[in-house]
């Protein structure tokens, strides 16, 4: 690593593409990432719209691209630190936390896995499926080594007993690295909203109130159940309501933006739900149906005349669960008289918001976030300009947006990493 | 008023509470409690007033709770129940009102704002196991409670039992507080029926009394006094004293280990007032000294911010759609298993009982006022 190599923190989407074009043009790349996998929101993703591509068999090629490149270094389970100095030299301390497990013995059999007697919520899944305390956080997981969950491990010691490579490694230590690097992409993506705040909805207190991840989970083939929907008491599910811009759009908790996927998000799972089961209801409540990206128009029409999801206008203001556990949803279709609808499952598309720990990570890079916690930009002509010479912006973290928009937003800010470390005029430095 | 000057009215109204931000997507009116048993659209009354159709004459203004839900579930921001305020104050203007579901009680309020010569026999409720002063820190304001007590005694409210647990609950706290003769209205309900001229004059009597006496903090029983004088005075003048409401005042005492109470196995609920929950945020601190004094508390299927109103405010248009709701809110205190229903405002206790009153035998059912409830689990009432 060098002056001409350039960091990227976060191994999404966006991060993973930047990562890859800078690779390509020669350049160094160190890709930090926060989990055990790169991959990001898009892996936990069952198909994308509007084309209903499998997202992991578009993603996992990529993945596997950008880990084994020659020019790309990937620390994964790691974070970044500290950053000293400026554009052009920047010093970077990355912490990368022990895995317990020998990174260059793991031949990621899984055998530890399957032996591990621990059961523990799976973050991946949505917390819908048991994990062991040996795991991977998916199939496609890229790099395909193991970890042990030390802080939930009884330290029985099994795995250390079945790894045939004798990978485990209950005494590893977390390890401080330092990397120099003319650039940094910053592309840590979003988190999901916990929609528990918002209480007409219920989310949290009834079952059968779902958010849109979970319900991606649910009807993605290697999800939970195996991409069958099912409801917590076993009832088959006959009828499911989307609710859009939940927490969005939304003044109450200072969350006014359009979170720019879930109008397209839904009408996916509603037609994922068609395909898989075509004799389920699936109506979605809207408050505007945002349709401006290509193709997503006929999307919209495709999903209400050939698979007859029912599109409806109004935001629902209460929830109420009855007593066979199905909802009630109130809404006012033109404000007229209010309806309501019975149904099996309620879906929540909820708000996506900047991913946890950004306000440090904004600190420790010396950049500036706007009012939503979004990574500012220094003007709106460079949309990939931070307020800091030689640290870029790429995806999510920076405005709301769909997946291509993130990869073309990676891109640019590889090209604007490239004129750094490639010694472009010396004013871009100032 | 010349139509320009309306139209400018309308305009600031718009302005201020953000009703541009609608975006008709109707969840204020599938929210309205009047709109699930009657006809009622928030959206569409804004929706008028934006592409600029005469508001009034409207009696759809007139027929809003004010209660507040609208408000609390509108993403956009918009505050529908000042909106309704503002724009009945321009109708007021205009000769307008609402129907009174109480005959002259707001002459009554009126005629207080005039000099005379007769004082007003506002605290005869003060009996002489109660210690109460002229002077000092600690003003009780309690409001229309004598008044009411004479008003709706057919109801069997008893609305001076509130001041006068009040009073106890304080003196055994080391309170001697202040109450005043020469109190008047706090003006709520004219302030929200759009007779804003003496709503002022009532609030500047009121203000310069308690700075008369000294008043450091007010305590109040009532929540329209508390979110008056908290939120609509400091509009028209500036306030040099404390607010707090007795639930706030209790709860303190309680973390600080001041309160010694009796509790009771007996499951019980609370219904949440618009004016102290939606209006003013104060859900935790009535259920904090609630759930002390009876730990197998229970919460009514639609509760703190999703509270069901007890059917109207400020005493318009009490009608069918209003009686509905509160048999609707009354079931739901059924469904809990709870016999008590534990509410802090005055009104609301009015309008249950009424409701109840009127259907004898329907309901097994007892509506505590907040403060006779603490008294009585303090030892200090029956």
């Amino acid at each position: 690593m060098s002056e001409k190599s350039v960091l990227v923190i976060g191994g999404g989407v966006a991060g993973m593409q930047a990562a890859f074009d800078l690779a390509e043009a020669g350049i160094k790349v160190c890709l930090v990432e926060k989990t055990l996998s790169i991959g990001g929101r898009m892996a936990q993703l069952d198909k994308t719209f509007p084309t209903n591509d499998c997202a992991i068999c578009i993603l996992a090629p990529k993945m596997m691209d950008c880990y084994r490149h020659e020019n790309i270094e990937v620390l994964t389970f790691s974070e970044v630190i500290s950053v000293e100095g400026e554009v052009g030299s920047f010093k970077v301390k990355i912490l990368r936390r022990p895995r317990f497990v020998d990174a260059e013995l793991c031949n990621g059999c899984g055998d530890c896995a399957r032996v591990c007697p621990m059961g523990i919520l799976n973050r991946f899944d949505m917390d819908l499926r048991v994990r062991g305390g040996a795991y991977i956080p998916f199939l496609q997981a890229v790099p395909l080594i193991y970890a042990l969950d030390r802080e939930k491990c009884m330290r029985c010691g099994l795995c250390k007993v079945v790894c045939g490579k004798d990978a485990i490694r209950f005494d590893q230590k977390p390890e401080l690295v330092e990397r120099s690097v003319g650039a940094i992409i910053v592309a840590i993506g979003f988190d999901p909203l916990d929609p528990s705040g918002i209480t007409e909805y219920g989310y949290g207190k009834y079952d059968n109130v779902l958010t849109a991840l979970e319900y991606e989970r649910l009807i993605c083939a290697a999800g939970p159940t195996g991409g069958h929907v099912m409801r917590t008491d076993g009832k088959e599910v006959r009828s499911i309501a989307w609710i859009q811009c939940v927490g969005a759009r939304d003044t109450r908790d200072n969350r006014p933006y359009c979170c720019s996927v879930c109008c397209m998000h839904a009408t996916k799972e509603a037609i994922l739900t068609k395909e898989h089961y075509p004799e389920v209801g699936t109506s979605i409540l809207y408050t505007d149906l945002r349709c401006f990206g290509k193709g997503f128009q006929e999307y919209v029409n495709r999903a209400k005349d050939d698979y007859g999801v029912v599109y409806i206008r109004g935001k629902p203001s209460e929830i109420r669960e009855k007593e066979n556990r199905n909802l009630e949803i109130f809404y006012s279709p033109a404000s007229d008289k209010v309806e309501k609808l019975e149904v099996d499952m309620v879906v929540l598309c909820t708000a996506l918001i900047p991913s946890e720990g950004v306000e440090m990570l904004a600190q420790i890079l010396g950049i500036e976030l706007d009012g939503y916690k979004f990574f500012k930009l220094k003007d709106p002509y460079n949309p990939t300009e931070t307020t800091r010479a030689g640290i870029f912006v790429a995806g999510y973290c920076q405005a709301p947006r769909d997946i291509p928009e993130c990869i073309a937003h990676g891109s640019a800010a590889a090209s604007r990493a490239m004129e750094v470390v490639l010694g472009g005029s010396d004013d871009r430095r100032d | 008023m010349r139509a320009d000057c309306r139209m400018e009215k309308i305009t600031e109204i718009i302005n201020r509470t953000k009703a541009y931000y609608c975006v008709e997507c109707g969840k204020c009116t599938s929210a309205c409690p009047l709109s699930r048993f009657g006809d009622y659209s928030p959206d569409r009354v804004v929706e008028r007033t934006l592409i600029g159709l005469p508001v009034r004459p409207d009696l759809r203004i007139w027929s809003c709770l004010t209660c507040g839900r609208c408000k609390e579930v509108c993403t956009y921001g918009v505050d529908y129940p000042e909106f309704i305020r503002r724009i009945r104050s321009v109708a007021k203007g205009e000769k307008e009102q609402g129907i009174c579901a109480h005959g002259e009680l707001f002459s009554v309020m009126r005629l207080l704002t005039r000099q005379s010569e007769t004082p007003q026999k506002r605290l005869y409720w003060v009996s002489e196991d109660l210690m109460v002063r002229d002077k000092g820190d600690m003003l009780y304001f309690t409001g229309c409670l004598p008044y009411f007590d004479i008003v709706f005694r057919d109801l069997g409210v008893h609305t001076v039992e509130i001041a006068r647990s009040t009073v106890k609950i304080l003196n055994k706290l080391d309170v001697v507080p202040v109450v005043m003769n020469d109190e008047v209205c706090c003006g709520h309900d004219l302030y929200w029926n759009g007779e804003i001229e003496t709503f002022k004059r009532l609030a500047a009597i009121n203000i310069q009394n308690i700075a008369r006496r000294g008043a450091k903090k007010v305590i109040f029983s009532c929540p329209e006094g508390y979110r008056t004088f908290k939120l609509d005075y400091p509009e028209f003048f500036d306030l040099d004293f404390e607010l707090v409401h007795i639930s706030e005042f209790l709860a303190e005492q309680l973390d600080e280990g001041k309160i010694d109470f009796r509790t009771i196995d007996e499951p019980v609920t609370y219904h949440d007032p618009c004016r102290l929950g939606r209006h003013l945020g104060v859900y935790d601190a009535p259920r904090r000294v609630i759930s002390t004094i009876a730990p197998n508390f229970v919460e009514m299927a639609s509760n703190r911010e999703n509270s069901l109103c007890c059917g109207t405010a400020g005493w318009t248009n009490c009608d069918s759609f209003s009686e509905e709701i509160r048999g609707e809110r009354l079931k739901e205190c059924s469904d809990t298993g709870a016999q008590m229903m534990i509410t802090s405002c005055p009104k609301c206790l009015i309008h249950f009982k009424c409701h109840m009153s009127n259907r004898k035998g329907d309901y097994d059912l007892e509506i505590v006022p907040f403060e006779v409830f603490v008294a009585r689990a303090m030892g200090l009432v029956k």
